[in-house]
Formats: structure tokens, C-alpha cells, sequence
């Protein structure tokens, strides 16, 4: 839903406000940057995209050469950082005193970044007009995911939503119509069966759990049923309340009747991909390698993540948002710069088309000068884009022990859809009161 | 048990040759012995062949079972070539790994000998400490080694690499263990004559241990070829990194690719193998094969 | 400081004592007192500076609550990240995980390049060399590479390895999502890897052992059996001490990339082992509380291990001098 001026100055307001009651993190910056960049300036950039080789770093790469060919002032030295050391590496650099400018940060580590890694609102910094002239035409669902009490402290990157991807040959084998695809979990359990009994595929893989899973897919099955893990002021844990368990035992349920297996991250992925599986719940992210692996073997197709009965679907996103760290003004508007570029118009079209994520400003999809050709040949993304009005912030854990709180939780739950014991509302309460000691 | 045989033996000159009537019996024995090893050697190789077989295969038939690909190409290759920088990559490691393996020994033989030749107040302890590296992880001492390294300006260096690394328990206790192994009654005829104890280690002792440290160096430089952790830390640019890193390159969020990946390990994997065919020869019966001087 | 075995009757006759042993100087002496330690000082300061210095760090900051960023608040929190971690209901799982690791690996790790060991000595150089190499082979693989074409051979779906299996008319393992086999093939895998390495070491120490021994028990009539339980195993003995050793206080490290890339811990920590818990609780973020004090759980719980080993191990290796 769009966020009118006067709501978002009613935003300024209260952050103001939680500023004053020193609710801010130590590294609070008020000053304003200078207008443009006059002097050579260099800014290094943590980039997750340019630790893999292939489309991801070529496509960062080209557009931190357009961007320097604009800025001749301004030089961007890009820092490859694999996406699960990312915090550690911002961290140890910071420690170490090396520069850290403008980070590519996941969303999970918001909460994280701000707290302790130096990360700069960029209500604080930038003039409001020219905020809200770069935000104007980006979905607003998208700006709100990098916000966190009120202030845009991430501004969405790269991005995607959980998709349900779907073999149709093994929907023909199984006798189910792959123009129907499932829309719910109730008709996910049973083309599931359908497919259990008529074909020896496994029927559903997701990435719902593991580690390097997180909570990410879980936070949106446990929202579309009316429960969180959290709750919003995020102080209290409480996916142990009815409507989460309700979520969980569906998910038990599928376990049970043999349509989900706990299988690592990595086998589900590559099951779907070989070809092995029917349906797989994951992030649009993975699609270009699904794509490449069906090639020849079988047809993918894509539909949006299942809803519990008529309940309305709340997925949430997975990807990063560009943060500023950098301390020195001048410094923070080369950055501010890069990021409005990598944001643009243009730098969007590079980010769809080449390394695959969704675009946060749709109208470049009907604009023939930007994406308008390219979609015709990449229907895919459609079910992701109808999401995307629907997405919602991937909620951060709070306080220093954000990842234990997490674990402890899709412990939990894993153990409550797959274990013997099936007490699935025990399990969780166990759980809760464990992860509740772990909040700040 | 004494070594009466080794001043009757003239050392090393003569090998003893097997006995026929040990060898016949041993027929059948050795028959199952060969079966044994023939299998063991095929579970060695097998997911070793598989991974340069994935290396030929195209994208969409990296899953399947089929023993040689269908369309053998080489594109893998091509493309984990262009994606990263293979060349520079596989010259930094190599300089890292020789530095390291180098380092290791020097310390080892020197902490081995220290430990196997002398008994000095608190050798028990100083060894139980060399031992306990063992149970420090490495992502305990990441963060303080980093900021050192930080603060010593070697951030983007290979020093970085190889400055952590100058001594392993491993090199050591292995070479105090074999030293200790060592006829002493040579190291005292060599003492006797006037040996420094330079002497007699440089001469006298590592002359023999030739297998031992031949296997070590295997050893190291493998362990250090294979280091992921630390690079990791310290990568700034892919050009002044290790292979490790290069490979890791091709895991990415958004799906593995496999083909490129095992074409890159592939290659990653001929220098150390060309190390270990190098360098085994030295591990053979290598016992008091020089003499004693 | 002595510097060698009392005086023996050796084959030039009674021993005299060196002349150079009387009057040192007490330079001199000072320089024998401390060469050990000179000889010691390039390891132990690297030790002290690598190793130790951060441990010790991490032993003081398992204590507090901190990032390590001189802006950030340091607070004291006690013993609340141990009890966090004793409190985490895997750790009593991962504990008895990591012994069946342990002993899963001796067989693989120890036993077996043991017997390559000596069964490859005494055959033909080229028979000897290919087994050898072959054995080898798995070593220079990269582990995560190692461990994706494991997973691809194992699957349940379309590995060859189960391909093999219905072949013979058996049902399909789920190797490694089926919490009865999941530890056993990660145990495997590992072991697999590491074969090479053992049998490498032990081929260099069986290598090094006086050939006029085994002759000279030959002669005696000994049975090759007889031979390698009488004169190579003892011999042998603190190689393959050493290397118990460090399978001992290893094994749990040597796993983790496979546990991390196979199973992340699962299903259900079924191939959790204390390593890896610490590793995902501890290691995997910058809460340096966590990490610290399970650092010195790690420590301390081996390193009470290993003082028992090592006190095995001096009684009953066996020296040959």
C-alpha cells in the first residue's frame, strides 16, 4: 500500500522521537552531506554478487564501470564477500580499521547492522525531496523491508519471494493438469499423494529448513496462517501460540504422509533440478539454475506460494538491501550516488535480466526501452511480480544473539515436523521459552 | 631389542632377500590381499573419476548415471578458465603451499629435535602445549590473528597466508616421534667423533628420515593447498587469492554450477597429485640408506 | 640437561667420557642450558602468538557479551554463555554423536592404511606404487568437492550407488537422510578422505624400520604373521599411537565439511557432532560470547582427552634405540 507523505513525516516524527529516548544506536549521524561529489573520492562496496563467478559478478561488475564512467570522481573499489561471511567479514574489517562504505546486506542482519556495524538511516542524511523523488516508483512494499523502526536504514536491492516451481511432465504423469497448479496447501497434499502413488518422484521439496535456511520461508507459512515467530514489537517470541502450531502441523502432516522428506538444502534443490521432484518451494533466486538444469529434460513452470484455505498469502522476501556505513560525509553521498544508481531504472534492467532478481520498479517491465522486450521471453517471473504487492518485511531478530534465537527456533520446528514425537504445540512451547531467554 | 645386526650388516648395502619358502606360503594370502586392495583402491577412485566425468557433462545432465557423458566437451573448462583467475590463482597457492610446506619443516625438525634429543625442565608440558594446538578451531583465533595481520599490513598480501602457519604440531610431534625412532647408538658414534649436534642433525639424522619428511611435505602442502577458512578471511581481490577461494566462486546463492566447478577442481587437483608421484619415491625402504656419515 | 644415554659398552669399546665436557665456561653452559629452547623458540612463538594469545583472549571474553567493535558496550554476563550452550537440548546429542564418530573413524583412519601399509611393503615396487597412488587419490580432492560427489553417488534417486543396489535386487538407503545411516556415511566419507594420509604416514614409518630385523626374525622362522605382531607392530607403535591420537582429538574437526555440506547437522542432529554445534551456535556469527566459551568447552573437554592419551602413549609406544 502506497505510504503517503504525511505518514512517512509522522515516521520522521516518532524515530525522532526514539532517538531522543536513545533508542539509537551509538553511531547516530544528523549532519547533512554535501550536495554533490566535488574531490576524488574512493568508497569500497561489500558485494555478495561479485564472490560468484559467473552472471552475478559480471553484471555488478558492469554496472560499478557505468556508474564510475558517470562519477568520473568517484572510484568504487568492489570487496567480494561470500553472502554467509558477510557479516563476519563488515565486522572483522570494521574492527580491524580497514574502510567498510556500502555494504549489499541481507535482511536478516538488519537489526544486526544497525546495532553494531555503523549502519547510517538514510532519513539522517539525505534532504528528504531528493529521498523522495528516488523512491518515487519503487514498490513501497519493497522500501519497507529496509526499514526498521521507522527509518530506511536498507534501501531493497536485490530481492526475491518464494515461488512453488513445478515440474509439469511429473504434473502429467501423476494425472494432474499443470495449468492448475496447487493454490493452496490442502491442494498441495493432494496432487502430492497423486504423485507419491503414480510416480517414484518426491513430491515436495522446499527450503523451509536448515541452517543456511534461516527463518526466512518459514516467517512467510507461518503469516499466511495468522501466526509469526515474533511478534511486532519484537520482544516476545511467539510462534508456540495456536495459529503458528496450527502452520506447523500442516507441515507435519505433509512430512507424515510421505510428500515432504528432511533432506539437506543443497539435495532439494538438486533433486528438482535433475528432475526428481515435482514441486519445490524456494526462492525465485534459483530459478536461472533451474532453468539451465531443465533444459532439455523436463518443463518448469512457476506458481505463487500456496495459501492456507482462504486465508490471504503473506510471503516475505529473501535478498539484500545496500547499506551505508561510511562515516565521512563526502563519503556517504558517493556512496548515496551508487546506491541510487544501482536502484535506477537502469540499474534494475541489469539486475533482472543478467543476474536475476526482481525489479522493485515494475514500470521498466512495460518499458520497451528497459525490460519491455526482455519479459516477453522470460515468462517466470510473473508469478513473482503478482507477489510482490503482497511481500512483507522478513522480520529481524533482535539484540546480539539474533542467529541463536533463529536456530533455536527452526530447531524446533524441524524437529516438530519431522521427529517421532508429535506433539507438535509441546515442542514449540519448549522452544519458545528457550528462544525468549535469548531476547535482549 | 639391540641392534647386534646392524654392526654385523654392513648398513644398507645388502637388501635382504625374501625368503621363497615365506613367499609360497603366502599364496593364498596374498591372492585375497590383491582382491582386498583391488577394491579399495576402486572405492578410492571411483568418486575421483566421477568428478572429472561431471566435468565433461553439460549442465542439464550433470545428474546423470551414465559411466562416460554422452557428449564428452570441454566447455566446462573454457568456462571456469574465463570466469576466474585459474592461472594467477593456481600461482599464489603454489607459493603459499611451498613457503608453508618449507617453514613447517625447518620448524618441525628443529622443535623435533629439540624434543627427541635433550631432556630439559618442562619438555613434558611445552610438548602437551605443541599437542594441544591441535583443539583450537580456527574460527576462535580468526578475528585477533586478522587484526593482527591488519595491523602488521598484510592484508591482500600471501604473507598473510603463510605467517600463521610457521609451525604445525603436526610436523612436530611427527618428527620428535621419528628422531626418537633413531638408532642412537649412530648418534653417539657420530658424538663421539666430534659431531656438533648441527651436525649430526643436519647429516646424520635427516639424511635418513628422508621418508618421514617426504611424506610430511605431501602432507603439508596438501592441508595447506586445501585451506579455505583463512583465505576466505582474507580475499580482497580474486587475482591475489587462492584456488580454494576460486572454486568456492561457483557455489553461489543462486545454484551451484557444477560442470564449471569440477572442471575447476580438476585442475586444482593435477599440481598436488604431480607433488605426491614427485616426491613418494622418497618414501621407500629409506632405512640407514646413505651410511653413516 | 643430559645429553645422552649413560655410557653402554659399545662397539669401539668402553665408552670415554668427551673430553669437551669439563671445564665449560659458564657462557657456555648457559648457551647448553638454553639451546632446547632455542630449538623450540621458532614453533612456540608462533604458537604463542597464534594460537595461544587468541585463546586466551577468547577465555576472558567468554565471560562477556561483546562484538569486538571499540564503540559497541561490553557486558559482563558470567557463566550465561556456557549455560546457554550446556542448555541447548543437542549438545547431550552432539557429545554421543562425536564418540561414535570417533570410533567409526579408527577402523578407516587407523586399522585399514595399518594393513595397506604393510601389505604393500613387501610387493613389487609397481604394485606397490599403484596402490598407493590410488589410495592417495582421494587427498587431493577438495572436501567440498569430495563431499558433492558423494551426495550425487549416494542419492537415493538417481545415485549410482543405489542404482548398484537395485541392480542386486535391494531396496534403495536413503544414506544420508535416514537418521540410522546418515552418521555412518558421513563417518565413511571422512574416512575415505583421510586413508590416504594415514597410510602415507605408516608406509614412511614401516619404510624406516631396520630390514636386518624382519631378516634376522625371518631366519628365526617366524610366520609373516608372527613378523608383523612381533617386530613391525611394535615399532610401528608410536606412529600408530600418534595417529589414534589425532584421530581422537581431530575427528570431530575433520567431519565438519562434510556434516556442513551434506546434512547441515540433520536430520534432526542425527550427524551433529560437538564440533559442529559449537560451529552453528558459536562459530557461525561474530556473538563472541558464544563462540569463546564454546572455544574453551572445546578446549578444555579435549584437552582433558588428549592429556589421557598422551599419558597411554609414553607408557606404551615403544622406541627402537
Amino acid at each position: 500500500m502506497p505510504i503517503s507523505l504525511t505518514r512517512r513525516a509522522a515516521l520522521r516524527l516518532s524515530a525522532a522521537g526514539a532517538l531522543a529516548l536513545g533508542a539509537a544506536p551509538a553511531f547516530a549521524q544528523t549532519a547533512a552531506i554535501p550536495a554533490t561529489v566535488t574531490e576524488p573520492v574512493e568508497i569500497t562496496f561489500y558485494n555478495y554478487n561479485l564472490s560468484s563467478a559467473g552472471n552475478g559478478a559480471e553484471a555488478t561488475k558492469k554496472m560499478i564501470a557505468e556508474f564510475e564512467a558517470a562519477h568520473p570522481n568517484i572510484k568504487v573499489t568492489g570487496v567480494p564477500v561470500a553472502p554467509q561471511s558477510l557479516m563476519t567479514r563488515i565486522q572483522a574489517d570494521l574492527v580491524a580499521g580497514q574502510p567498510v562504505d556500502l555494504s549489499q546486506m541481507g535482511f536478516m542482519g538488519i537489526d544486526f547492522a544497525v546495532q553494531n556495524l555503523g549502519a547510517v538511516a538514510l532519513e539522517d542524511i539525505i534532504p528528504a525531496e531528493e529521498l523522495d523523488a528516488h523512491f518515487d516508483g519503487m514498490v513501497p512494499n519493497g522500501l519497507e523491508l529496509g526499514r526498521l523502526d521507522g527509518k530506511t536504514w536498507g534501501l531493497a536491492y536485490t530481492f526475491s519471494t518464494p515461488v512453488l516451481f513445478y515440474n509439469a511432465d511429473l504434473f502429467r504423469a501423476a494425472g494432474l493438469d499443470p495449468d492448475q497448479p496447487p493454490a493452496t496447501w490442502a491442494e498441495v497434499k493432494s496432487a502430492g499423494l497423486k504423485i507419491r502413488e503414480k510416480t517414484d518422484a518426491l513430491p515436495l521439496a522446499t527450503g523451509i529448513f536448515g541452517p543456511s535456511a534461516v527463518d526466512w520461508l518459514m516467517q512467510g507459512i507461518l503469516r499466511s496462517n495468522g501466526g509469526m515467530t515474533i511478534d511486532e514489537s519484537r520482544t516476545k517470541m511467539i510462534f508456540a501460540e495456536p495459529a503458528s502450531v496450527e502452520a506447523v502441523e500442516m507441515l507435519r502432516d505433509l512430512a507424515d504422509e510421505g510428500i515432504m522428506e528432511n533432506l539437506d538444502v543443497t539435495s532439494q534443490l538438486e533433486g528438482m533440478a535433475a528432475g526428481a521432484t515435482a514441486m519445490y518451494l524456494q526462492t525465485s533466486a534459483i530459478q536461472g539454475h533451474l532453468i539451465r538444469g531443465a533444459e532439455g529434460n523436463y518443463e518448469l513452470r512457476a506458481a505463487p506460494m500456496p495459501a492456507f484455505g482462504d486465508k490471504p498469502v503473506r510471503p516475505n522476501n529473501s535478498g539484500s538491501s545496500l547499506m551505508i556505513h561510511a562515516q565521512d560525509p563526502v563519503k556517504q553521498r558517493a556512496a548515496w550516488e551508487l546506491m541510487k544508481f544501482l536502484t535506477s531504472k537502469r540499474g534494475y534492467t541489469i539486475v533482472t535480466s543478467e543476474i536475476g532478481y526482481l525489479p522493485l520498479r515494475p514500470e521498466i517491465l512495460d518499458d520497451p526501452e528497459f525490460l519491455g522486450e526482455w519479459v516477453k521471453d522470460h515468462p517466470l517471473i510473473e508469478p513473482n511480480m503478482a507477489q510482490l504487492s503482497k511481500l512483507e518485511p522478513w522480520v529481524p531478530m533482535p539484540g546480539p544473539n539474533y542467529l541463536q534465537i533463529i536456530t533455536t527456533t527452526m530447531d524446533a520446528m524441524e524437529q516438530a515436523t519431522f521427529g517421532s514425537d508429535d506433539d507438535v504445540a509441546g515442542i514449540l512451547a519448549d522452544a519458545q521459552a528457550r528462544a525468549q531467554r535469548l531476547i535482549p | 631389542m639391540t641392534t647386534d645386526a646392524l654392526a654385523a650388516a654392513p648398513a644398507g648395502l645388502v637388501r635382504p632377500r625374501r625368503a621363497p619358502r615365506a613367499r609360497a606360503a603366502a599364496g593364498w594370502e596374498t591372492g585375497v590381499g590383491h582382491a582386498l586392495m583391488v577394491l579399495l583402491s576402486l572405492v578410492c577412485v571411483f568418486p575421483v573419476y566421477w568428478m572429472i566425468v561431471t566435468s565433461l557433462r553439460p549442465e542439464n545432465a550433470i545428474f546423470s548415471n551414465a559411466l562416460w557423458p554422452d557428449a564428452a566437451s570441454l566447455e566446462n573448462y573454457a568456462y571456469a578458465l574465463s570466469a576466474i583467475p585459474m592461472g594467477a590463482m593456481l600461482v599464489n597457492t603454489f607459493v603459499v603451499a611451498t613457503a608453508v610446506t618449507a617453514i613447517q619443516l625447518l620448524t618441525g625438525i628443529l622443535a623435533g629435535y629439540a624434543f627427541s634429543r635433550w631432556r630439559f625442565p618442562g619438555a613434558g608440558a611445552l610438548m602437551a602445549a605443541v599437542a594441544l594446538t591441535w583443539l583450537v578451531p580456527l574460527q576462535v583465533v580468526m578475528i585477533p590473528n586478522y587484526l593482527l595481520v591488519a595491523n602488521l599490513g598484510l592484508i591482500d598480501t600471501l604473507g598473510a597466508l603463510i605467517l600463521p602457519h610457521v609451525a604445525s604440531a603436526f610436523a612436530i610431534l611427527l618428527l620428535a616421534q621419528a628422531m626418537r625412532s633413531f638408532p642412537r647408538e649412530v648418534i653417539e658414534a657420530a658424538r663421539m667423533d666430534g659431531a656438533s649436534h648441527a651436525h649430526v642433525l643436519w647429516q646424520v639424522v635427516l639424511p635418513n628420515l628422508r621418508g618421514t619428511l617426504a611424506s610430511l611435505a605431501i602432507l603439508i602442502f596438501i592441508s595447506t593447498w586445501n585451506e579455505y577458512f583463512w583465505p576466505l578471511l582474507l580475499s580482497r581481490r580474486p587475482e591475489n587469492s587462492v584456488v580454494q577461494i576460486g572454486l568456492q566462486m561457483f557455489v553461489t546463492a543462486e545454484g551451484t554450477a557444477w560442470g564449471p566447478l569440477m572442471a575447476a577442481s580438476t585442475l586444482a587437483s593435477l599440481p598436488i597429485l604431480a607433488i605426491y608421484l614427485v616426491l613418494q619415491r622418497q618414501v621407500i625402504s629409506s632405512f640407514m640408506k646413505s651410511g653413516l656419515r | 640437561m643430559t645429553d645422552a644415554a649413560l655410557p653402554t659398552a659399545g662397539p669401539s669399546g668402553p665408552r670415554r667420557a668427551a673430553p669437551r665436557r669439563r671445564g665449560l665456561s659458564p657462557s657456555r653452559r648457559l648457551y647448553r642450558a638454553a639451546r632446547p629452547y632455542l630449538y623450540l623458540a621458532p614453533a612456540l612463538v608462533c604458537f604463542a602468538v597464534w594460537i595461544y594469545e587468541p585463546l586466551a583472549q577468547a577465555f576472558w571474553l567468554s565471560f562477556q557479551q561483546w562484538n569486538l567493535l571499540p564503540t559497541s558496550p561490553r557486558t559482563w554476563v558470567g557463566w550465561d554463555n556456557y549455560r546457554n550452550i550446556l542448555d541447548l537440548p543437542q549438545f547431550w546429542q552432539a557429545l554421543d554423536n562425536t564418540w561414535l564418530y570417533l570410533l567409526g573413524l579408527l577402523p578407516l583412519a587407523v586399522a585399514l592404511p595399518l594393513a595397506v601399509a604393510i601389505f604393500t611393503q613387501d610387493l613389487p615396487p609397481r604394485a606397490r606404487n599403484l596402490y598407493r597412488a590410488l589410495i592417495f587419490v582421494p587427498l587431493i580432492v577438495p572436501p567440498v568437492v569430495a563431499a558433492a560427489v558423494w551426495r550425487w553417488l549416494l542419492d537415493p534417486r538417481y545415485g549410482v550407488v543405489n542404482g548398484w543396489l537395485e541392480g542386486l535386487g535391494l531396496e534403495p538407503v536413503r544414506f544420508l537422510a535416514d537418521p540410522d545411516w546418515a552418521l555412518w556415511t558421513i563417518t565413511f566419507i571422512t574416512g575415505w578422505k583421510l586413508m590416504g594420509f594415514a597410510t602415507l604416514i605408516l608406509s614412511a614409518a614401516n619404510a624406516s624400520i631396520d630390514p636386518s630385523l624382519i631378516e634376522a626374525a625371518r631366519l628365526d622362522g617366524a610366520s609373516r604373521w608372527r613378523i608383523v605382531r612381533d617386530v613391525r607392530l611394535p615399532l610401528l607403535s608410536p606412529t600408530i599411537l600418534l595417529l589414534v591420537m589425532m584421530v581422537i582429538l581431530l575427528g570431530a574437526q575433520w567431519s565438519f565439511a562434510y556434516i556442513h555440506v551434506l546434512t547441515e547437522g540433520g536430520p534432526l542432529g542425527a550427524t551433529t557432532n560437538i564440533y559442529y554445534l559449537l560451529w552453528e551456535f558459536g562459530f557461525a556469527t561474530l556473538s563472541v560470547g558464544w563462540s569463546s566459551a564454546s572455544a574453551v568447552i572445546l578446549f578444555l573437554g579435549f584437552g582433558v582427552l588428549a592429556a589421557l592419551i598422551f599419558r597411554l602413549k609414553e607408557k606404551v609406544s615403544f622406541h627402537d634405540d
